[in-house]
């Protein structure tokens, strides 16, 4: 008798615990929803859109801990767009093959705006979370949306941060300072560099002493204009860098002992600090939130969605996360939150169910809150970006001063052996 | 004329920096040229591949550096006589079979090789870039109101030697005279009793020593990834046009012009602006002297 009483509360024991561990998993999953991811994954962007698959791939593990979307298992046919020519082929294959309705990606501006026009001709939904050609929304098209701010927001938010935070730390007004401005020719650096420009001199009156473009992957030496620049003496340096760029104008500024006031150089990569170390001390760059940030700065819900994101990317990669990760799990969560409350891909109701969303800053990963534009851009205000700096070969968040725990150094820059 | 350009103290320190530049610019493209210019002029292959043979030689020089702390300048006596044996090692699987075949195939070929070690760089070693950075790699040298790298100056010393002992052994030597005797008529050198199938692999195992070498000295000045070839490679063509096909001083000289169209035409004209005037230079050459600058005339008729 005793030993059937054990066998009993033993299998009592067990039901328990698996329901225990059903209700731990959320609902149970009736069956998967599919959808397409399209990042380059070889050729010379590959190093960005593996981290942005990575950042899918994490969130997608998340998403499916949480109920999946639209109560179903979410899954990945992931197409690689490694040049304008094959985003759209891909895009074409995953919509005719794999019969997605959703696509989901890209990386690169060069990107974005073709992979899109393929799925558009096919009415099927593509949701953006990281190029930020501002051309992509402005082609009429029902079908686009982007969860990431376009490169008129970085412009802007690069000359808010040197307008309010930089002018009066050096002292002067924002129209005594002298700005110029270069930048890789692709359509990202001269959407960001010609908003920018337009904001610098149309609202603060700063004075522009030059504006040159580049071709990145081809630019060997930045000697002659590093000369030019250095005979124009400006107090701060714009510069919109894209990969190899970024470090080596940064080493050849040195040689040359070109002396500047502040840099923003847009480049988030960490192998800038790896390859300067305490060198690369100084320049900020527009980025999604990193070490530093305040997460009690956060909406409730967000500092909680925030914590679980950054645990899981933890555990998956041992590091903290990088940008391709924080805006490719940025955009699906919110892609997860439409579909759930959508309940449907068909366009009008999903395209219905997106314009209806209002979050505010703080409710979501990032920090980022939601509100779309008929021509299916998040507002710029509501996308929170933050002002990074590289201080001892790291990334820390320096501005907005409420959303972080340490402070931008080194304003205005020293000569070049004191900035330790 | 805009008053900042007068010419001043803080002028002539200028252009005494862009004339430093362009020499030692030319000289990374006078390095990476020379074995492209030796295999197109001895061969009349043109080595789609050879910006990835320049990417291998980098990662040797950065997996050297990071796993076993070795300089590159060390690295670089390995990195000859290894690149040689890979060199041997792709002619006999790759080239031979295409040596006799047309043009379109060779190009074939070795862009499908070009494509080939990007992907296999990517999978072995990922997208990420890389840095070598030894001790020496931030010594800036000045002088007289003009900075540089050290990394450069022995990147230029190393190129102008290259280019002397290749000249030399071309001119010189007799297995230069026969791989020279191939380049002007196969044919003719088969009947000479030349074994032109051997001439071949070993013009094109001291193409690849050269550019694998060039690789490992690059390395410390810019950064490691698989398509960093890409980077320097059409400016190589161009370099190679210009100076003449297989002439190697030509290579040098073409180099040199190269870097100047660039670094001079950044400064004045906007960065914007260099490549449509190198390439407006590249295709002037070929309208008006199709053998190159420095080529002889008929070169380009050679072995066609």
């Amino acid at each position: 008798m005793p030993r059937r009483l054990l066998a009993s509360a033993l299998l009592a024991l067990a039901l328990a615990l698996t329901g225990l561990l059903a209700v731990g998993h959320g609902q149970s999953l009736t069956g998967e929803y599919k959808i397409g991811v399209l990042e380059p994954l070889t050729g010379p962007l590959a190093f960005e859109g593996k981290r942005h698959l990575e950042g899918y791939e994490i969130m997608r593990d998340m998403i499916n801990e949480r109920g999946g979307v639209m109560g179903r298992k979410l899954v990945f046919a992931v197409g690689d767009a490694t040049d304008p020519t094959a985003a759209a082929s891909e895009a074409n294959r995953l919509i005719t093959r794999e019969g997605v309705k959703i696509l989901t990606g890209t990386y690169s501006s060069t990107l974005c705006g073709a992979a899109s026009e393929a799925a558009a001709r096919h009415n099927v939904i593509y949701w953006e979370s990281s190029c930020v050609d501002p051309r992509f929304t402005r082609r009429g098209l029902k079908t686009v949306f982007r969860t990431e701010i376009d490169g008129t927001g970085f412009g802007w938010y690069n000359i808010e941060f040197v307008a309010k935070h930089l002018a009066p730390r050096f002292g002067l007004k924002p129209n005594q300072l002298k700005i110029a401005f270069l930048s890789e020719d692709s359509s990202y650096g001269q959407g960001v560099t010609e908003a920018a420009r337009q904001r610098a001199k149309g609202e603060f009156g700063m004075q522009e002493v030059a504006a040159e473009y580049y071709a990145f992957a081809s630019t060997n030496d930045f000697t002659p204009i590093i000369v030019k620049l250095k005979q124009l003496n400006p107090d701060v340096v714009h510069h919109i860098a894209r990969g190899n760029d970024a470090v080596l104008f940064w080493r050849q500024s040195r040689e040359q002992s070109f002396l500047f006031k502040a840099l923003v150089h847009a480049y988030g990569s960490p192998d800038f600090g790896k390859a300067l170390g305490a060198e690369g001390n100084g320049p900020f760059a527009l980025l999604e939130p990193g070490p530093g940030f305040r997460l009690e700065a956060l909406r409730p819900e967000g500092q909680r969605l925030e914590r679980e994101f950054r645990e899981t990317v933890q555990k998956k990669t041992g590091s903290y996360p990088l940008g391709g990760h924080q805006l490719a799990a940025g955009g699906l969560w919110v892609l997860k939150v439409v579909l759930d409350q959508a309940r449907t891909d068909e366009l009008d109701k999903f395209r219905a169910t997106v314009m209806a969303m209002d979050l505010p800053v703080g409710s979501l990963i990032n920090g980022w809150g939601v509100k779309f534009a008929e021509n299916g851009q998040n507002a710029n205000e509501r996308v929170q970006h933050y002002m990074l700096q590289w201080q001892g070969g790291q990334l820390v968040t320096v501005w907005p001063e409420e959303f972080s725990t340490l402070r931008a150094k080194w304003i205005p820059l020293g000569s070049w052996d004191q900035r330790k | 004329m805009d008053p900042a350009r007068l010419l001043g103290p803080a002028q002539i320190d200028a252009l005494a920096q862009l004339g430093v530049s362009t020499i030692l610019l030319g000289g990374i493209y006078a390095l990476i040229a020379v074995g492209l210019t030796l295999i197109f002029g001895i061969m009349r292959v043109v080595n789609f591949a050879h910006g990835e043979f320049l990417m291998l030689g980098m990662y040797l020089a950065f997996w050297s550096f990071t796993l076993y702390g070795l300089d590159p300048y060390f690295v670089l006596f390995v990195s000859i006589p290894l690149f040689f044996l890979v060199g041997l090692l792709t002619y006999a699987l790759v080239m031979r079979g295409v040596i006799t075949a047309s043009h379109n195939a060779q190009i074939f070929t070795t862009v499908g090789l070009s494509t080939a070690l990007q992907n296999v760089a990517l999978v072995a070693w990922t997208g990420d870039f890389r840095f070598v950075r030894p001790w020496h790699s931030s010594v800036v040298l000045r002088i007289a109101g003009t900075a540089f790298n050290l990394a450069q100056v022995v990147a230029f010393a190393i190129a102008v030697a290259l280019t002397v002992a290749l000249f030399a052994f071309m001119k010189w030597t007799h297995t230069g005279r026969v791989m020279r005797a191939t380049a002007q008529d196969r044919d003719a050198a088969t009947l000479m009793g030349i074994a032109t199938d051997r001439v071949y692999r070993l013009t094109w195992a001291i193409g690849i020593a050269c550019v694998g070498a060039a690789g490992v000295l690059v390395a410390p000045l810019y950064s490691v990834y698989p398509t960093a070839g890409l980077q320097f490679v059409l400016l190589s063509y161009v370099v190679v046009v210009l100076g003449g096909l297989g002439d190697m001083v030509g290579a040098l000289l073409g180099s040199l012009i190269v870097a100047a169209v660039e670094v001079v035409g950044s400064y004045f004209f906007g960065t914007a602006w260099k490549e449509v005037l190198y390439f407006v230079l590249f295709i002037a050459v070929l309208v008006f002297r199709p053998a190159g600058l420095f080529g002889q005339r008929g070169a380009e008729m050679l072995g066609a």
